[in-house]
């Protein structure tokens, strides 16, 4: 789709990077909504409700206050008007075009920019106050759709006639959410705007230029929180009684751990992808220590630490992450745990179960461990189907409990952590981490993940061959994320737009045309179709 | 006049206005307002093969009060209980814990789990009776996650208030003005805020030109809710009406208590009904939806290490009590937070009855019995007095009839514009009569 909102996260990173850090964010965003497997894809699907527009404006208003305040306003305000009492379009007008670009991820238009000088001329003469004027037009930005959308634009391909491309900005804002989170800075800009980033050479000097940057942490980091389902940890709970140790900062810290060993092992160390499962680097903090029990020592807020062997962990499977947002809130869960390894890594997902199925058999044991009363699940082929491939792997990891901590026994039972797919034996969490560490369908699924992230749409068979290419492409580098990122963002399918319903193939306009678009200033909105 | 514009003056509503009734304008006729709620709850209520533990055995008025529904005697006389109808999903699958409740609300089966093919008819009601109120609807959601099933594209849901702070700061917040303040003056800001709202506006038409369908339903949800915080500005600078009934609640703190465990889930309900409750003493919403818990509820009994999900499934019924023991008890327990709710709407006096004889509560889950996902006889309740027009304290039995049959009821209590209300098999133009007056 073309339209789609940005995230919190891209909000976020939009403001930090159009007003500088120091910006006070203090609002509470509507949910997100999963779909295929990724936030990024179901969120093309949302729009914003009464209550979220109620966020969005009461941010506009402190963002655009914070702007102008009278000890700050230096910082952001880059001319000093004529008379503070009275309007000064020439000044408002250098601060809309800076931030607007920035916000818009594009130059406003000379409308656009008119009535912003409307509001500000208006108010201030209302109020005698030039800031209060500058306030209201640059809030006006901020609840504007097209800030809070992402307005992805075609055009006619002139390499491939009939088809389309995305536009110049619209390609830059692509790249730039997929590989910083964030709107373009101002020398992607540069490079659409005469259209140089059609250019494949100019376009991959850019990505490699963001992909040295550091804000690559920040894409890097939207990814995997999406890919890895973090948002569940929002309104995860766990039964004090039965884990005193879990609290929010447990919760805060768990999220952080495993973006810290994907960052550090990925991105600082550009290593095999694989590696995430079978790693025992990690870094933990003083909240972390008590669960993982492992005495904490460092005086920094965070520490390297390398586990043990017998620790029995294993990449980020092992961490609380994983363990305790794919378990009840006083249970581990094998079976949930199976089905996320199978849908989050293998981009293979586990049907619902029938509406009336008959679970007379699971019965509920207050004795004994978990695997007993799952082998009902084997014992009826209706189960069996699915089960014989989300069971094993949660099986696997039952040596973690309900948030993640190591135990041996269950109702003073020895948990067995042996298990089988498809006549493959493996033994408990590194057993496991090894398997998927050798399973094709691994870098294959974070490919797709990847481009589906980017582009905002689940994939189909037209893309299958593109997916293929870019898979081999990935084990050719030896499954570095980096150069993954790279072959993608500049891969012309990546940009490839089709043609909406009813509009039939592209014409390329004539020069009078543009000429004419240009002037009036109405810039050709084009939907984008989705492919299914 | 404030600041160049003209600020129109309400007339506040005072005892001495009301009819000898107390129920009515005497100069006008006009009767008070009615408010109107949704009220979900996940997992239904227990029906096992050899009988149900909620739907009473007499039908209409007198009906016995039974196991699971002991909580709601208080407030007998104002609801209707409304058992056997069922969900009829023309040849489409049953979405677990989706179906029953994506289908009270749409009137239309839903192709597949987490949508629905239609806007949820609360958004109708609001659309009809709530305006005029700083808020158009309130959503709600009392168990920590932000669940909420009013929708008016199908895809985006509303955003609910998590916890008892987050609704206190949403209501009684920033922006709330006192309908009882003696000194009440319109806040100029007020004025120029709505001046960054126009930029937008104007560009409507170029924004719309050329995007495809399910874009232009998300660009409209947009500008519906830029309209809505138009219109919020709006009522904010008019004088609000007296409002006897409002007693602005003491701050809250921000507790931190993120538990699903069901004796926190019903605390925080109770809390969030009481100033709900308030809200509309206030004159601040007409409309809500209440979500107690999800659909795949995992509310759970402090300590015990099953969910009331796993229970539903796993649960054997009991061969001398015949049904599930533990099921059963969560039901009950989760039925208290609705008869708190109904309770703390009945205690606030309005003219010569309470808030809850002005308002129309419709209150439902996702399954009838849970064990095998049923979408027959899912529990539906309306409470309420709905002004004098709901005929209360009856069992109505659906015999298999479409559950938007109560669906239509309900809005039309409420006072929605609406004939008929459903689609395929499910379409009705039959509201529950019996209980009309």
């Amino acid at each position: 789709m073309s339209v789609r909102r940005v995230t919190e996260s891209q909000y976020r990173n939009i403001i930090r990077d159009t007003f500088g850090p120091g910006m006070q964010l203090n609002a509470r965003f509507e949910p997100e909504l999963r779909e295929a497997g990724l936030q990024s894809i179901g969120n093309a699907q949302l729009s914003i409700t009464t209550s979220g527009f109620e966020q969005y404006f009461a941010l506009a208003k402190s963002v655009a206050g914070q702007a102008v305040d009278e000890k700050k306003r230096a910082e952001f305000v880059s001319c000093t008007p004529a008379d503070q009492k009275t309007k000064d379009d020439a000044c408002t007008r250098i601060v809309l075009e800076r931030y607007g670009k920035s916000l818009f991820r594009r130059p406003l238009t000379e409308a656009e920019i008119a009535s912003r000088l409307k509001i500000a001329s208006d108010a201030t003469a209302r109020v005698a106050n030039y800031y209060e004027g500058l306030r209201l037009a640059i809030a006006s930005l901020l609840v504007d759709p097209e800030f809070l959308f992402r307005v992805e634009e075609a055009e006619p391909d002139p390499a491939n006639p009939g088809q389309y491309r995305l536009d110049a900005y619209s390609k830059a804002s692509r790249i730039s959410f997929l590989l910083w989170d964030s709107a373009p800075d101002d020398a992607l800009l540069q490079a659409a705007v005469n259209g140089d980033i059609h250019v494949n050479a100019i376009l991959k000097a850019q990505v490699a230029r963001m992909i040295a940057s550091p804000k690559l942490k920040d894409g890097a980091k939207a990814f995997f929180t999406d890919m890895l389902q973090f948002e569940y940890f929002d309104s995860l709970t766990k039964d004090g009684a039965t884990y005193p140790k879990y609290s929010q900062k447990v919760a805060d810290s768990a999220r952080e751990q495993t973006l810290r060993t994907l960052m550090d092992l990925l991105i600082e160390q550009n290593r095999d992808y694989r590696d995430i499962f079978t790693t025992n680097e990690t870094f933990i903090n003083r909240a972390l220590a008590p669960v993982y029990k492992v005495p904490y020592l460092s005086r920094q807020e965070w520490a390297r630490y390398t586990f043990p062997d017998d620790a029995e962990r294993s990449g980020i499977l092992t961490q609380i992450t994983f363990l305790s947002l794919f378990s009840h809130p006083a249970a581990s869960s094998p079976t949930k745990r199976g089905i996320k390894v199978n849908e989050i890594f293998k981009c293979q997902p586990t049907p619902e179960p029938p509406a009336d199925v008959d679970f007379s058999k699971v019965q509920a044991l207050d004795k004994g461990t978990v695997r007993t009363r799952l082998l009902a699940h084997k014992e009826n082929a209706g189960c069996a189907v699915c089960h014989r491939n989300s069971d094993p792997p949660g099986l696997a990891l039952e040596h973690f409990d309900g948030i993640g901590q190591l135990r041996k026994l269950e109702n003073g039972q020895l948990i067995d952590v042996s298990a089988e797919i498809n006549g493959t034996q493996f033994s408990g969490a590194q057993g496991l981490g090894e398997m998927l560490r050798n399973d094709k369908k691994v870098p294959e699924c974070l490919v797709r993940n990847v481009f589906a992230y980017g582009i905002g749409r689940t994939t189909s068979y037209k893309d299958e061959d593109y997916l293929i290419d870019e898979t081999k492409a990935f084990a050719d580098n030896g499954y570095r994320f980096k150069d993954l990122l790279i072959n993608i963002a500049t891969s012309p399918g990546f940009f490839k737009a089709t043609s909406p319903v009813g509009l039939g193939p592209a014409k390329l306009p004539t020069t009078a045309q543009a000429a004419t678009q240009h002037a009036t200033e109405v810039r050709p909105r084009i939907a984008l179709e989705k492919t299914k | 006049m404030v600041g160049g514009a003209a600020v129109s003056v309400g007339i506040p509503t005072l005892d001495c206005f009301l009819d000898g009734n107390g129920k009515a304008y005497a100069d006008t006729g006009a009767r008070l307002p009615i408010r109107f709620g949704t009220y979900f709850w996940g997992l239904g209520l227990t029906d096992t093969p050899a009988g149900s533990r909620w739907v009473p055995k007499t039908k209409g008025r007198d009906f016995d009060i039974t196991p699971e529904l002991i909580s709601l005697i208080p407030v007998k006389d104002k609801i209707s209980v409304c058992s056997g109808f069922r969900v009829i999903g023309d040849g489409r699958p049953n979405a677990v814990h989706w179906s029953g409740h994506a289908s009270i609300l749409s009137g239309i089966a839903p192709l597949r789990a987490g949508q629905m093919d239609g806007p949820s008819f609360d958004t109708s009601i609001a659309d009809a009776i709530g305006v005029g109120t700083r808020f158009k609807s309130i959503e709600v959601s009392a168990n920590g996650k932000p669940v909420s099933y009013s929708t008016r594209t199908g895809r985006s849901f509303a955003t609910p208030e998590p916890t008892p702070f987050a609704l206190y700061q949403r209501l009684f917040g920033q922006g709330f003005q006192d309908p009882n303040s003696p000194t009440w003056q319109p806040d100029p800001s007020i004025m120029l805020n709505q001046s960054v709202l126009s930029g937008v506006t104007e560009q409507r038409r170029a924004l719309f030109a050329q995007v495809g369908k399910s874009d232009q339903v998300k660009l409209d949800q947009y500008f519906t809710s830029l309209r809505e915080m138009e219109n919020q500005l709006a009522i904010q600078l008019q004088r609000p009406a007296k409002a006897e009934a409002c007693s602005i609640p003491s701050a809250l703190k921000d507790l931190p208590m993120k538990s699903a465990s069901v004796d926190v889930i019903n605390a925080n309900s109770k809390a969030m009904a009481r100033l709900l409750a308030m809200a509309m003493a206030c004159n601040q919403t007409k409309v809500f939806n209440f979500v107690h818990t999800p659909g795949q509820s995992e509310t759970y009994i402090a300590g015990d290490s099953k969910i009331y999900h796993q229970y539903t499934h796993d649960e054997p019924t009991d061969a001398t009590l015949g049904y599930q023991i533990n099921t059963s008890k969560l039901a009950g327990l989760v039925m208290q937070a609705l008869g708190d709710f109904l309770i703390e709407m009945n205690a606030i006096k309005e003219g010569a009855g309470t808030l809850l004889d002005n308002m129309v509560v419709m209150a439902f889950s996702d399954t009838g019995y849970a064990k095998i996902h049923s979408i027959e006889n899912i529990p539906m309740i309306i409470a309420g007095g709905a002004g004098g027009k709901h005929k209360g304290g009856q069992h109505i039995a659906g015999n298999g009839d479409p559950v938007t049959r109560v669906s239509l009821t309900a809005q039309q209590l409420a006072g929605a514009p609406v004939g008929e209300f459903g689609s395929g098999a499910m379409k009705t133009a039959r509201p529950i009569t019996e209980i009309m007056a």
